[in-house]
């Protein structure tokens, strides 16, 4: 089974079972009570915020086209829901997918969850801002 | 040069432990190689013919003496005893084993150093002119911009994941010497009427097999716009650059689909939303950096130069090395000293542990304890008295790194090839080596005057062939080294604009290229006139007076 990471735990809901659907955007228009399911190259679109959650799916994990756009929904559109990583998600990638603003992410198996759960814990500070953390560093400490 | 604070030291020291527990999970076989692979490249391990590669960052190829003496130890400790000086300022250790890597890694931490970022799909290393901070043609010192470049790009959120790797060099001189129009962003700094920083954007350039001049996208850029600038010039690139095909995948052939003005359009559109974002420089931020290069204190010193001439008189070497190898500083009575490392024989940029050693004693000994590697390979010691300049050089030629070949024919740069390098299609070090036997002579050398010669063992350009003035790529052909010549590139480091090379025809073996490159330069130098340099011949005429002489014996 698939794991899902939710703000730091490994939980289960609708979507990661599989009750509630997940819809790509043609569709989702339809249908706005359920999940958006976006690829990475998606162009966001302000009427994407009404979703209870959008899933961005990584082809590879190496495929960054997915922080860009989870950053940009986040920050850009004002999305205030949940921001699922969905695909070939990597544990060792966790730390980029929270601080471009993803809540939640699904491991496909094999993959270690006890990495992925460190999160952001590896790094005690970071230089730029990111979507989690808007201020550099120079702006929240004298160095 | 820039010290680390108490946040630099605790990032090095928590990506060595990241890294040691990657390294340590694929061991224990639960990381798999394909995903190992992407995050050893992030800390700069390649896995090469021989062994892994281990390339170690030089931030814009500043090292202090003892950063330099750690590198010797790793060189002895870790490896053969030699290190390799690269074209993008690093230091790179070909016999490493993978299991000390971490070791190597916390040793580096421990000196203020790392190898974050020096492979792999994200923004590299950045460069700069070797003598940032010394040059006697400087505008603007390089070293805290590309410093606020590295923090703001090491372990970028959005950015470590790019769709091919990303290179951006920096340039403070009125001359060119950090080839900034062949970087995927090339920044020219400037001051502005009020003697404020501003910067010039050029995006797209770089060599490899699709090589390209950079177009200028922005003028005159603020300083505290710099990073809120490159974050949109990233995300343009991260989100619209091609990942169906990893030679189509750099940022040139993004700008080259859309056009330089939509390039430059989609940029400033990204800019104006994030321009006075909380990534936005501060200028205290800006004077912080800064702060750490504040000129060391330099004795009031006479210039020497006429001190000098009578050593010139009585050792024509050291009047070479005088000639070759010192260079004009900004402050009276001091030099810039190139340390070759283009000795016959000895792979160009190869350095022993010993000389390292060397190098960092002659750095303390002679200067701010201060070293820098320049894209060509060689080493700089920046501040020396010119007084001392005798002692250096008979130091130095004992060291051998005493070479009087900077600017000249021999003083050839070159990618480890075929020898070391699993991409190359063909070795390099041997014609490098071909060359500067036959060409060893150095009345001839001298005669000839400023000639780069630039050997790329594969189209991947490491070797910078397409902007050297003769260019040497290696190219198989069914199984078989061949070697094809381009004449005319120019990276932009003497006040001619950069060029690409053009080929001059087909290519040669092994055996024939030494005989082409004669040709070649018999060709300019009946065909030059009075003190013309290749290159300004070679715009002259062009290249079909080469073509025909060099292919003649094929009639």
């Amino acid at each position: 089974m698939p794991t899902l990471i939710k703000d730091g735990a490994v939980t289960t809901d609708g979507w990661s079972t599989g009750e509630k659907s997940l819809l790509a955007p043609d569709a989702w228009l339809e249908q706005a009570t359920a999940g958006l399911l976006l690829q990475v190259d998606t162009e966001p679109d302000a009427a994407f915020v009404k979703a209870p959650l959008i899933a961005i799916e990584f082809p590879e994990f190496k495929d960054g086209r997915g922080l860009s756009l989870g950053a940009l929904l986040r920050s850009r559109f004002g999305f205030t829901g949940d921001l699922r990583a969905v695909g070939d998600v990597h544990p060792d990638l966790a730390h980029y997918l929270i601080r471009c603003g993803f809540s939640s992410f699904v491991l496909p198996d094999g993959r270690d969850v006890a990495v992925a759960l460190k999160g952001t814990t590896v790094y005690s500070h970071y230089y730029q801002g990111s979507v989690r953390d808007p201020q550099p560093l120079y702006r929240k400490t004298s160095r | 040069m820039y010290r680390y604070d108490a946040f630099d030291q605790a990032f090095v020291d928590e990506r060595v432990a990241h890294y040691r527990d990657q390294t340590r999970r694929y061991l224990a076989g639960e990381l798999t190689e394909q995903e190992f692979l992407q995050l050893r490249l992030r800390n700069g391990l390649y896995i090469q013919r021989l062994a892994p590669m281990l390339r170690v960052a030089v931030p814009y190829g500043t090292l202090s003496s003892k950063q330099l003496r750690m590198l010797a130890h790793i060189a002895r400790h870790y490896d053969r005893g030699y290190g390799h000086l690269s074209t993008r300022q690093n230091m790179q250790f070909n016999w490493p084993e993978l299991e000390e890597v971490p070791d190597i890694l916390a040793d580096l931490a421990s000196v203020e150093m790392h190898a974050i970022q020096t492979s792999g799909n994200c923004i590299r290393n950045v460069t700069a002119d070797e003598f940032a901070g010394v040059a006697a043609d400087e505008i603007i010192d390089a070293r805290p911009y590309c410093e606020l470049i590295r923090q703001w790009s090491t372990s970028h959120p959005e950015f470590d994941w790019l769709p091919r790797k990303f290179k951006i060099a920096v340039n403070g001189a009125r001359n060119d010497r950090a080839a900034i129009a062949v970087h995927d962003v090339g920044i020219q700094a400037n001051r502005d009427n009020a003697g404020n920083p501003v910067f010039d954007i050029y995006v797209g350039g770089g060599l490899g097999r699709t090589p390209v001049i950079g177009e200028l996208i922005r003028a005159s850029l603020p300083v505290e716009d710099l990073l809120t600038y490159l974050e949109a010039i990233m995300r343009v690139y991260n989100r619209y650059g091609r990942r169906d095909n990893k030679y189509k995948a750099r940022i040139k052939i993004l700008v080259r689909a859309l056009g330089a003005d939509e390039f430059r359009n989609k940029t400033d559109a990204e800019w104006t939303l994030i321009r006075s974002s909380a990534q936005q420089l501060t200028p205290q931020e800006v004077q912080r950096v800064a702060a750490h290069f504040e000129p060391p204190v330099y004795e009031k010193r006479a210039d020497a130069t006429s001190l000098l001439a009578d050593a010139r008189l009585k050792d024509p070497a050291f009047d070479r090395f005088m000639r070759h190898n010192a260079k004009p500083h900004r402050v009276a009575g001091y030099a810039s000293v190139i340390l070759s490392t283009k000795v016959t024989g000895i792979p160009p940029g190869d350095v022993t542990d010993v000389q390292m050693d060397l190098v960092a004693d002659w750095a303390d000994r002679f200067g701010h304890s201060e070293i820098r590697i320049s894209h060509e390979q060689n080493f700089v010691l920046p501040d020396v008295r010119q007084a001392d300049l005798p002692e250096l050089f008979k130091l130095a030629s004992a060291a051998g790194l005493g070479e009087t070949n900077p600017g000249l024919l021999t003083n050839i740069i070159c990618c480890p090839g075929g020898d070391y390098c699993s991409l190359a299609n063909a070795k390099s070090i041997p014609v490098a080596e071909a060359i500067q036997q036959r060409f060893d002579d150095y009345d001839y050398q001298h005669d000839l005057g400023a000639l780069d010669i630039n050997i790329s063992g594969c189209m991947n350009a490491c070797g910078h062939h397409h902007v050297g003035h003769i260019g040497i790529l290696g190219v198989d052909k069914k199984g078989e080294e061949f070697y094809q010549i381009s004449l005319g590139g120019h990276s932009g480091h003497s006040a001619a604009n950069a060029s690409l090379g053009e080929i001059v025809g087909p290519s040669f073996s092994r055996a024939e290229v030494t005989d082409a490159i004669a040709t070649i330069l018999d060709t300019y130098v009946e065909r030059r006139i009075e003190d013309e340099s290749f290159l300004h011949c070679y715009r002259r005429i062009g290249i079909a007076p080469f073509k025909e002489r060099v292919y003649a014996h094929a009639d």
